[in-house]
């Protein structure tokens, strides 16, 4: 018994003195950030994770909006988050995240301030979360193998027929989409849309259905014997999410993606990446 | 292009609609990249659409010839799962269709089954044109509703020929569910209102006592308050609780079937492994101890993208069940080889000795003598094998297979909430705490001790075998540490174990140790076999 406690003890020391470690690499990390963060004002003023540092949350398996190069985060949202950050004079920190993990994360608080993961502005996702202003319209599309039964001319009514499995990213507007419009067929959710590809190029899947710039960069850049079988312009808007408690954030955010806008920003990132 | 067939089909069906239009229809949704042939069929279109409009000017009826055919109209999900509608749910309608070439829409109507509400605000109108219907255009709409009937004014006439989507928001069918039909009626340019027909009803589930339930608890005063606290509403939200657990009880028993499937599967595999490293041959020998390490030495995960991923590629196609069930079983095939091997040489020297002189050979000493004591030793280790292969079923939610964590995740990632992975956690653990209570049990009753001791050594026990996942010498004596391990701190201990347990003779201590040191000639049975 005795030793138990002292083992308790010994767990209880190291614990303190890890959270202390911690706190003191964060301190650290956030009087840099600060020092280096622009002397914009109004920085200062938000509730934020960390002190003069936005810390974006996002799922980087998603070109051309987000994805690793080498370790390091690249793409459309990567580059705007970095530029929104910039505009609102802090730092910008990315935290990996599954997709459908980042709202619940988002809503629940502590991991990061926002989101930019090229999430569509969804009424019922408005309940959870708040959304900034949107900074992108995509469509979605649907890819199947070249050489299957699936072709551009059939795809309609082949994908909704029994034992096809459409491989979607769980919690996307793909799944939805799938589900509403092919509700024969069997939706395979997968925690992000390269697996959904290697689903259908294994064969495990038929098809695959996700935001089409996403479909139209993997057809060109790894899955080259696949084909768009299905457009469809659903248009939907891509925007951040922020916390609903954290209203000063959206507006500051929204403030800033509305000066990218003016000033051509948001426009270059768009032509750079699509 | 969203539904090119249903399009079709429902042109077809249209008795007033011209042939010429229902090809050129039909035409559209071929596949539109062979820009020769695309080229052609605009020419084609824009003949038709002169040609149309000639015969129309002809024609003194020109209403005659105007139809706006639905070409889908279609509800989101909004089960937790899969592709129902539900009553008294919201739900998003979605109703497309497309007007004929010279029609020009000022206003739209559409009325809904008896019963359904629905909302304004985020209701949108979007024409859509081009190759592909891939051009999107938001028109300046204004919506009004009057009883089951959204009025969509638009601010100025459409272009003619639009294909219009409209998307309404916030909508809440009848709790009874059963088709609902739609209906709706159009206002063309020149002040003509058409009705909207052929609508293919949704299919609406009713709501079942369950659903009721839940639908009534959320409406509850205390759950209310419960969830305006917010940590309680993302892990603990009741309706969440209760709409989750059958839900997630799907899972659970796909969970139990693949554990119950690959634990049997594989204890002989693992058995085999075991002998085959304690074997004299060092061809088997190899095979063996290369196959335990590089299983053990990778994760589980990877390997089951690799069998998930991978064999498919090589032209190998097994369902997920079975080829979840084989990857597993293989995996766990490699730890309970340590197990049984750790398990086999703790049985001291002597058992050997004293069966070889009784004339029996080295198949016989394993059978009759060395294994039956072994599977008392290593029951409890087992088990615990038993829990983190349950446990690592979890892992297969990655690749589609719809286990505890899957149903879990789906339910997350439609509410947001993170209450669905609580109620994951609660059936893991209606599994894992018994079991463990039972190691627990097991492990005291080999150790022949007082109650309070056990607790502590179970504790012990089921970290070493936790750390049996490490490199595999290391694995091996963790493996032993936790069957034989249990007394293995006092001397009095061994002496019990020895006496009470295992078998009648009295042991001593340098043999047990031999037996779990001498990892080098532990094939004592088989090399006297020779």
């Amino acid at each position: 018994m005795k030793i138990k406690k002292w083992g308790a003890l010994v767990a209880c020391g190291a614990l303190v003195a890890a959270l202390g470690l911690f706190g003191c690499s964060s301190n650290n990390a956030a009087s840099s950030a600060s020092s280096s963060a622009a002397a914009d004002g109004d920085a200062g003023s938000l509730t934020l994770l960390k002190e003069g540092t936005l810390t974006v949350a996002t799922s980087p398996d998603y070109p051309p909006f987000e994805n690793l190069e080498d370790g390091e985060y690249v793409g459309f949202d990567i580059d705007l988050a970095k530029a929104v950050a910039e505009e609102m004079g802090l730092e910008c920190e990315f935290v990996s995240l599954q997709f459908d993990g980042i709202t619940p994360a988002i809503a629940a608080g502590g991991q990061a301030d926002v989101g930019f993961s090229g999430i569509s502005v969804d009424p019922k996702r408005a309940k959870e979360i708040d959304f900034t202003d949107s900074y992108y319209i995509d469509d979605q599309a649907v890819a199947a193998m070249k050489g299957g039964a699936i072709t551009p001319d059939n795809a309609a009514a082949e994908l909704n027929k029994e034992g096809v499995v459409i491989a979607v990213q769980s919690g996307t507007t793909g799944e939805t989409y799938a589900q509403e419009n092919f509700p024969n067929a069997t939706v395979k959710g997968y925690g992000n849309s390269t697996d959904c590809f290697a689903a259908m190029q294994s064969g495990n899947a038929t098809a695959v259905c996700t935001n089409l710039a996403v479909v139209n960069r993997m057809l060109e850049s790894a899955y080259a014997d696949a084909q768009v079988v299905i457009e469809v312009a659903t248009g939907e808007e891509y925007a951040a999410v922020v916390a609903q408690d954290n209203p000063e954030l959206t507006e500051a955010i929204n403030a800033a993606l509305k000066t990218l806008k003016d000033n051509g920003t948001l426009d270059e990132l768009t032509n750079k990446w699509f | 292009m969203t539904d090119p067939t249903a399009s079709a089909t429902a042109s077809a069906r249209r008795s007033n609609v011209s042939a010429p239009r229902a090809t050129a229809r039909a035409a559209r949704p071929r596949d539109p990249r062979r820009a020769a042939a695309r080229r052609l069929f605009v020419g084609a279109l824009m003949a038709l659409a002169l040609l149309c409009g000639a015969v129309l000017a002809q024609a003194a009826q020109p209403s005659e010839a105007l139809a706006l055919d639905t070409a889908k109209c279609t509800a989101r999900p909004n089960g937790d799962t899969g592709s129902e509608v539900y009553g008294a749910t919201e739900t998003r309608v979605t109703w497309e269709g497309q007007a004929a070439p010279d029609e020009s829409l000022t206003a739209l109507e559409l009325t809904m089954p008896e019963g359904t509400t629905f909302g304004l605000d985020d209701a949108r109108v979007m024409l859509l044109s081009g190759d592909n219907l891939m051009t999107r255009d938001i028109p300046d709409v204004e919506f009004s509703a009057d009883g089951e009937t959204l009025r969509a004014v638009f601010a100025e006439p459409t272009v003619p020929g639009s294909y219009v989507r409209v998307e309404v928001y916030e909508v809440f069918f009848p709790a009874e569910g059963g088709a609902m039909g739609f209906s709706g009626s159009y206002t063309t340019a020149e002040g003509d209102t058409l009705p909207i027909d052929d609508v293919t009803p949704i299919q609406v589930t009713g709501k079942s006592a369950f659903d009721q339930l839940v639908s009534n608890l959320e409406q509850q005063e205390w759950v209310k308050q419960w969830n305006s606290n917010k940590f309680l509403r993302l892990f603990f939200n009741p309706p969440l609780i209760v709409s989750s657990i059958p839900v997630v009880f799907n899972g659970f028993l796909m969970a139990i079937g693949i554990v119950a499937v690959a634990f049997p599967v594989a204890i002989p595999i693992g058995l085999l492994l075991a002998l085959m490293r304690m074997s004299k041959w060092r061809v088997l020998r190899g095979i063996a101890t290369t196959y335990v390490n590089v299983v053990r030495g990778t994760p589980l995960f990877l390997q089951i993208y690799i069998a998930f991923f991978g064999l498919p590629l090589a032209g190998v196609q097994i369902p997920s069940f079975p080829l979840g069930v084989i990857v597993l079983s293989m995996n766990s095939a490699a730890y309970l080889c340590e197990i049984f091997r750790a398990g086999i040489q703790s049985i001291p020297k002597g058992q050997f000795e004293a069966s070889r002189s009784l004339g029996m050979n080295g198949a016989q000493t394993m059978v009759f003598v060395i294994i039956p004591q072994t599977v008392r030793r290593v029951i409890p280790t087992m088990t615990s094998e038993f829990i983190l292969l349950y446990k690592d079923t979890s892992m297969l939610a990655a690749v589609g297979v719809m286990e505890v964590v899957m149903y879990a995740k789906t339910i997350v990632a439609s509410t947001g909430s993170i209450t669905p992975y609580i109620v994951a956690a609660c059936f893991y653990l209606i599994v894992t705490l018994p079991l463990a209570k039972v190691v627990g049990k097991l492990e005291s009753r080999l150790a022949g001790t007082a109650a309070p001791k056990k607790r502590r050594k179970k504790g012990a026990g089921a970290v070493a075998s936790a750390a049996g996942a490490g490199a595999a010498g290391a694995g091996a004596c963790a493996g032993a540490g936790a069957s034989v391990g249990v007394t293995g701190t006092d001397s009095a201990g061994v002496t019990g174990l020895a006496t009470d347990v295992l078998t009648a003779q009295p042991l001593l201590k340098n043999e047990l140790g031999d037996g779990l040191g001498g990892f080098g000639d532990h094939s004592f049975g088989m090399k006297n076999t020779k």
